[in-house]
């Protein structure tokens, strides 16, 4: 009875709202306290058609979520391949859905860094090679002869 | 496993395979295989090329493959130390090489003392330099090029 009582008070109060109250932080909090019970007390009283809706509704939206969550694994996958085109940004993300795409691409940058570092390494060991040993100011007999070495040394 | 995945791990090891095959090939090239540059250079070495070990191969043609960037004087000097240069065992070969380092470090005064030494050290008697050799040990230390 109780109960039934501030439910009647909330709905007075609820009803007598108008837009200067709103403004009133307090009383603000009072209504929505007000709407917060009323809600709840109405939860417990549901119909049982009502409550199996609802229960059906939830399912429905859950099973929505879990389906939208899957295929958003799965894109990820894609642009697991891919993330090198995120960097392009709108247009990189488009070619997330392109799996040949975006492996070709990995392909082509890695062929590419391969040739570079082979470019490179030959570039920086040229000076290395034996063939500038030979052309050196010394003959290699020089530099492999331990007795120039000991000769050099008692001198 | 991801069909991508699987895709791109083979095109990487048949790249790698290419390349592996490729190396090999060259170094197994007989010496009417080589090319007319390749034998042009390496024409000290015409009589024992093919009694060369696939090994020495490859350290050769690496040689002709670096002596067109050479002047035409280093290429003289190539062409004219190249024989004796085969005929060292890859153990004198590999010191020489560490020797070479060492040497170009030196600044110009310390090479061209050493220049000077050398050439001093070949006007000695063959009996002389063999003496010396014999007396050494066998392991190449860093003293001398210093």
């Amino acid at each position: 009875m109780n109960m039934h009582k501030d439910n009647m008070t909330n709905t007075k109060n609820t009803n007598l709202i108008d837009d200067s109250v709103i403004s009133d932080p307090v009383m603000e909090e009072q209504i929505a306290r007000g709407i917060s019970d009323l809600l709840n007390n109405r939860a417990q009283h549901l119909k049982p058609e009502l409550e199996q809706r609802l229960s059906a509704a939830r399912n429905a939206a859950v099973n929505h979520l879990a389906e939208q969550q899957a295929q958003y694994s799965t894109a990820n996958q894609v642009a697991g391949h891919g993330h090198v085109l995120r960097w392009f940004g709108h247009a990189g993300q488009n070619f997330e859905q392109h799996r040949v795409a975006s492996t070709a691409l990995i392909v082509v940058v890695m062929l590419l860094t391969f040739f570079a570092v082979q470019q490179f390494g030959s570039t920086h060991n040229l000076e290395n090679s034996d063939a500038f040993l030979l052309a050196s100011d010394l003959p290699p007999e020089a530099y492999a002869d331990k007795g120039f070495d000991a000769w050099i040394e008692s001198n | 496993m991801d069909r991508i995945q699987l895709a791109f791990r083979w095109v990487l090891l048949s790249f790698l395979l290419v390349a592996g095959v490729a190396s090999a090939d060259e170094a197994n090239q007989t010496w009417g295989q080589l090319t007319e540059s390749q034998r042009q250079v390496l024409n000290p070495l015409a009589s024992e090329w093919d009694t060369l070990r696939p090994w020495q191969r490859e350290k050769m043609l690496d040689i002709a493959r670096d002596y067109p960037k050479m002047s035409p004087e280093k290429q003289g000097l190539v062409k004219k130390r190249l024989t004796n240069w085969s005929r060292m065992t890859p153990y004198e070969r590999e010191n020489a090489r560490k020797r070479h380092q060492q040497f170009k470090a030196l600044p110009d005064d310390k090479k061209r003392e050493l220049r000077q030494k050398w050439n001093e050290y070949q006007k000695l008697p063959e009996s002389e330099r063999a003496k010396l050799r014999a007396e050494s040990p066998e392991t190449y230390g860093d003293s001398g090029i210093e």
